[in-house]
């Protein structure tokens, strides 16, 4: 029943790198000159130039959030990483085109494997640019878009511009304005109306050169009763120097429509991965973030959903685990700015060795709207004695037509529970581990069987590593 | 020797010594009853003899088929052969049924090798048609919500999977009723045979009815202090526990 | 934001000049507690005024907490303070009284002669500052500020000069509650209240904070600090009945110390304030010791009850549970900010935490912050926070019954504030705090 051909998740497995030769390269550090650099590369139309220069303006203007978030922002330092690198390729739409070095990379990782398998399209990026990008054909006779954001602004402006920062605006925040700057790769897809695409399709990031930070672009947009599951995965090599990965994705669901995010970020250690992802639901759509952070040093992202629309439904499902030196400062915002919105929140997290899980979360009803509803859950599981955890919730709530509730709890694995189990015969290190698996259960269950066996597999290493 | 050999047995709890020298000795092939009053130290050798760490082993030996247990740990011991029937199972939120007990067996395979599926739900699925347990059963979370006796109903049907050497029921009747009761004896009949050792701790005669020992032990006071065949449970039943106090104190 | 202070030397309003003047007149005061007050005063000027980018201000509308406009509250008429004593009257039942208004003792009902005779202090803070000044260089604002308001604090310790000193000796056990009554008179005038309760090891004692103002409409500003000291075994139960009026700005700043095996029962009640920030530490420093945080809030019209609240966990074995319930009217606006602390040694421990809010208008604002920081893993620690409105069902159920429909929402407030009020066993105390929240809820 297990399909051993998911996505890699095993930290180890994506732990190498090939020494690739760039034809582009922006060079070490930020300024106007490397945000042009990119813009000139890339051929993109004037307002895409202005765009950039203005992001980076306010990206230089914006502090740190430090006086909410971790001090460890502090040891990011701009000045070393390389904006921008490729090989000057376009995208191939087959495998037998793709540079030998980097269809070996991915050959490794088991994407073209899995495409085969169950996907409907794939994206795979190395560094900078999409280095392959194909969808089954019957998609694009049915009219749905999935390129390279660079192919997206240019070929597909009418729609790409209508909707590109308006759901995250440049200022949104100091790393929504820096991707803004310099982004580069992503996707972007359009599904006309009344499509609905049945298999995911996937994006695929690596980072492979060392010091190379990685902006990706997302914008889907689900046009009126379309649907469409979109999966990321990423891995990098774990380098000695720490790296940064700050991407932006933008969803647009009109009315009816429905669109599920998947993410499974596994990060090498020494990756800070700070990312803005929010959708706008319009009348009766659907967007759902499910989102799995297992890897980096320092991930804060919190996936939103403006309901602008009636009865517009927003949902995040959100598992974290923290291992020793890393921590996951992760969560949920729910906008609502229509009448009979629902929102639904359920995080869990797992804190191991001195790994550390943090929980922040926004649900704001301003006055006016009836019928909105929200509920968030927050569970916290605590593994040893000295992992930690936090739980930041914020909620405000206008008027009395609407209604909220919050519930967090924080736990640890009890010893009548590994008692119990051990009397069955399993080792210490099984028992942690089929309780862990037990928390989150009710979540794994929603991933595609492919990431749920992948996901159990890496906790199952976790554990056995956790108790001694 | 093919038995569950316990010599001179003490054991303290919290600084407080609850088994003060027990012997017991349950051959393969045979069911014993431990029976005796509340507080008298029937679960302290339950769990003194699976391994819980709260329940400490002062002096004494416990070998099962020559083998020393208290050398071994929790896992080992279950392993190797030794099973107990809970009081008060643990609640594992999340956790099936089925993948519990899966993960039990596979524990006992050669490392790297797996039950098969499809034997295993087969046998999973007739044993717990024996003990009238709705398939659905299997994706419920391990004891979570459930009854008294679905509680005790489950710890059975892992005894019939796992197929220990020895088995210990821990109370396991209490909170049945009749029709609870007859399943749950059913079930533990079925698992009699040569090849195993049952140990029945309970407070009464009741179960004893439909599981008919083989020998029947009263525990006063952290030892055993009076055994014989089926005829005394009905004894004690009759004449309750004091009648054996006194003969305790009658004897001191 | 402005500077909070204006200095101009030629009025009467918070400046460096009234400082001087202040310490000047009170040459009375200790030595340690002048030098005190000069380095407040000093930290007061440097302390930035709250702003909203901080987080211990998220969600609070600051421009109304500027504080240059008020004085230093004058003292009374002869008959304004006459009257204030007649209205200090509700709680019968009592082993002491303080009455002060503007910060002078306007009266004071004295402890039993058994009482001072096992050690019991319960004085002013004006003559305790002379007659027990060893007890306040100690505990006198010993703890510090840790939610936010420490511009505020400094305020409140240069300025401060009267509040109350109640002081239990060991194994003394005090049945009946000692109240102080808290007034202030005046346009624009400021008052610092202080409480500082000390129960020593194995003593019970009730205490009962009562805070009004003489007339409706002229703007205070209350800027108060009450410290409580459970000691091993002690057993201390606090009331703070904040019914200012609504044109004025408070501040109170709770902090509460448990010793090993105390146990520790505050019950806030807020009415009054146009604007109400309170700020509770509850520091667990004790193990075994218990800790149990109960407020009702009755907000209207434009009324900001602003309350923060930390329950710190520094050693294993205890238990806080914190209940806040906030009922809205109007265009009122609650923040419940709550955090939940446990070190690393606490292990054993049980926290709890619950914000619920009941709307009762389209345009009322609850805002729920409730937080959890654990830095130990054996633990129970939960948060809840829930915001809704009456039952429908519930309410027309009541006026099937032929209840006015006032009269039954002010019954279905009372049915949601019960879970608090029944945890009070002083029927007099519990009655009090009903009779405040049913008059305000009438009056709406």
């Amino acid at each position: 029943m297990s399909t051993e051909t998911a996505i890699n998740i095993d930290r180890e497995k994506g732990n190498f790198s090939y020494d690739t030769q760039y034809e582009y390269d922006a060079g070490i550090g930020l300024n106007e000159g490397v945000v042009n650099y990119i813009a000139d590369v890339k051929s993109e139309p004037d307002w895409v130039r202005k765009f950039r220069l203005k992001a980076l303006k306010v990206f230089w203007s914006k502090p740190m959030p430090t006086h909410w978030a971790t001090k460890d922002l502090e040891n990011i330092h701009f000045d070393k990483f390389r904006y921008y690198l490729s090989k000057g390729q376009q995208p191939s739409r087959s495998w037998d085109d793709v540079p030998a070095d980097v269809k070996e990379t991915f050959e490794r990782l088991g994407i073209p494997e899995q495409e085969r398998a169950f996907l409907a399209g794939v994206e795979a990026q190395f560094d900078s640019e999409a280095a392959y990008s194909n969808m089954k054909e019957e998609l694009s006779k049915e009219g749905v878009i999935f390129v390279g954001s660079t192919e997206g602004l240019k070929e597909h402006p009418e729609i790409f511009r209508k909707y590109f920062g308006k759901v995250i605006p440049i200022g949104d925040n100091k790393f929504s304005a820096l991707n803004s700057a310099v982004f580069s790769g992503g996707s972007f897809i359009y599904v006309p109306p009344g499509v609905k695409v049945k298999q995911p399709l996937q994006a695929y990031f690596r980072i492979n050169a060392e010091n190379f930070a990685q902006f990706e672009r997302t914008l889907i947009i689900a046009d009126e009763g379309a649907e469409v599951t979109y999966m990321e995965g990423c891995t990098a090599p774990k380098f000695e120097t720490t790296t940064l990965h700050s991407a932006v994705v933008e969803l647009v669901a009109l009315k009816g429509a429905k669109i599920q995010y998947i993410t499974v970020q596994n990060w090498s250690a020494n990756v800070f991965n700070l990312v803005t992802k929010r959708g706008l639901a319009g009348e009766d759509s659907e967007i759902k973030w499910i989102d799995c952070n297992i890897g980096s040093r320092l991930t804060m992202k919190y996936p939103g959903v403006i309901l602008k629309g009636r009865r517009a439904r927003g949902e995040v499902i959100s598992i974290a685990l923290a291992g020793d030196g890393q921590h996951q400062d992760t969560g949920a915002k729910m906008i609502h700015a229509a009448d009979e919105t629902t929102s639904n929140i359920i995080a869990k997290s797992i804190s191991v060795g001195q790994g550390r899980s943090t929980y922040r979360g926004q649900v704001y009803i301003p006055k006016h709207l009836k019928g909105c509803r929200n509920n968030t859950e927050c569970d916290a599981l605590l593994i040893n004695s000295n992992s930690r955890t936090d739980t930041y919730p914020a909620i405000t709530v206008r008027g009395n037509n609407n209604s909220v509730q919050h519930e967090a709890s924080v736990s640890k694995v009890s010893a009548e529970q590994i008692f119990y189990l051990m009397q069955r015969g399993l080792s210490e290190g099984e028992a942690m581990s089929l309780t862990v698996n037990g928390f989150i259960n009710d979540l794994v269950k929603q991933f595609p069987m492919e990431y749920s066996v992948e996901l159990k597999r890496l906790i199952d290493l976790e554990m056995e590593g956790s108790v001694g | 020797m093919n038995a569950l050999e316990i010599k001179n047995l003490h054991v303290t709890i919290d600084g407080q010594q609850i088994l003060k020298d027990l012997s017991l000795t349950l051959p393969k092939g045979e069911v014993h009853a431990i029976m005796g009053p509340n507080g008298s130290g029937k679960s302290t050798l339950a769990k003194a003899l699976v391994g819980h760490e709260d329940y400490i082993v002062d002096s004494g030996t416990a070998t099962m088929d020559g083998k020393d247990i208290f050398d071994m740990e929790v896992n080992e011991r279950s392993r190797e052969g030794l099973f107990l029937a809970f009081q008060y199972p643990a609640e594992i939120p999340g956790v099936t049924i089925a993948n519990f007990i899966r993960a039990a067996l596979n524990a006992r395979q050669p490392k790297g090798e797996d039950v098969d599926a499809v034997a295993y739900y087969k046998d999973l699925y007739s044993e717990m048609e024996r003990l009238d347990i709705d398939r659905k059963f299997t994706s419920r979370s391990v004891n979570e919500g459930f009854s008294g006796g679905e509680k005790k109903r489950c710890e059975i049907l892992q005894m019939s999977m796992l197929k220990p050497d020895y088995c210990i029921l821990d109370e396991t009747d209490s909170g049945l009723d009749i029709d609870a009761l007859k399943i749950v004896a059913d079930g533990v009949n079925h698992m009699r045979g040569k090849d195993r050792g049952i140990l029945i701790i309970t407070h009464y005669q009741r179960l004893l009815n439909y599981i008919v020992p083989d020998r029947v032990h009263i525990m006063w006071d952290g030892r055993i202090v009076k055994s014989g065949d089926k005829s005394l449970a009905f004894e004690v039943e009759e004449r309750g526990y004091d009648w054996v106090k006194q003969e305790q104190t009658a004897s001191v | 934001m402005q500077s909070m202070i204006t200095v101009k030397s030629d009025s009467e309003f918070l400046s460096e000049a009234v400082f001087d003047h202040f310490l000047t007149r009170h040459s009375e005061l200790p030595q340690w507690l002048v030098k005190l007050k000069q380095q407040n005063w000093v930290d007061y000027l440097a302390l930035p005024a709250p702003s909203r980018k901080m987080e211990t201000w998220r969600f609070a509308n600051v421009k109304g907490l500027g504080v240059d406009t008020f004085r230093l509250a004058q003292p009374l008429a002869v008959e304004e303070g006459q009257s204030l004593i007649e209205r200090s009257n509700r709680l019968k039942n009592t082993s002491g009284k303080l009455i002060f208004g503007n910060d002078d003792l306007l009266a004071e009902e004295e402890l039993s002669e058994d009482l001072k005779a096992k050690g019991v202090i319960f004085e002013p803070l004006e003559r305790a500052f002379a007659q027990h000044s060893e007890i306040l260089e100690e505990f006198f604002m010993a703890q510090e500020s840790a939610l936010g308001s420490e511009k505020f604090a400094a305020l409140h310790t240069a300025l401060n000069r009267n509040g109350t000193l109640l002081f239990v000796p060991e194994n003394v056990e005090i049945d009946l509650p000692l109240v102080s009554y808290h007034w202030a008179q005046g346009s624009e005038s400021a008052v610092f209240p202080h409480t500082l309760v000390i129960a020593k090891d194995n003593s019970k004692v009730t205490f009962v904070d009562v805070y009004g103002a003489h007339e409706k409409d002229s703007s205070q500003l209350a800027c108060g600090v009450s410290t409580l000291y459970a000691g091993p075994g002690a057993q201390v139960e606090y009331h703070y009945l904040q019914n200012w009026n609504e044109a004025s700005l408070s501040f109170n700043q709770l902090t509460t110390i448990a010793q090993r095996d105390s146990n520790i029962r505050a019950f806030g009640l807020n009415i009054g304030s146009k604007h109400a920030r309170n700020e509770g530490h509850t520091i667990i420093d004790g193990p075994g010791s218990n800790a149990e945080l109960f407020s009702l809030t009755v907000a209207h019209k434009d009324q900001e009850i602003d309350q923060r609240t930390l329950q710190s966990h520094n050693a294993a074995n205890a238990r806080s549970n914190l209940l806040f319930k906030n009922a809205l009217q109007d265009t009122s606006k609650t923040i419940f900010s709550g955090l939940i602390k446990v070190a690393e040694e606490a292990q054993q421990t049980d926290a709890y935490q619950t914000n619920r809010n009941l709307l009762l208008s389209p345009l009322a604002e609850a805002n729920s912050l409730p937080g959890l920081e654990i830095l130990a893993n054996d633990v129970k620690c939960s948060h809840g926070a829930a915001t809704g409105q009456i039952d429908d069902n519930e309410l027309f159920y009541l006026l099937s019954r032929g209840i006015s429909k006032p009269a039954a929402q002010i019954l279905l407030v009372f049915a949601f504030f019960e879970e608090i009020l029944e945890k009070m066993e002083n029927e007099e105390l519990a009655e009090f705090h009903r009779e405040l929240i049913h008059q305000k809820l009438e009056n709406n």
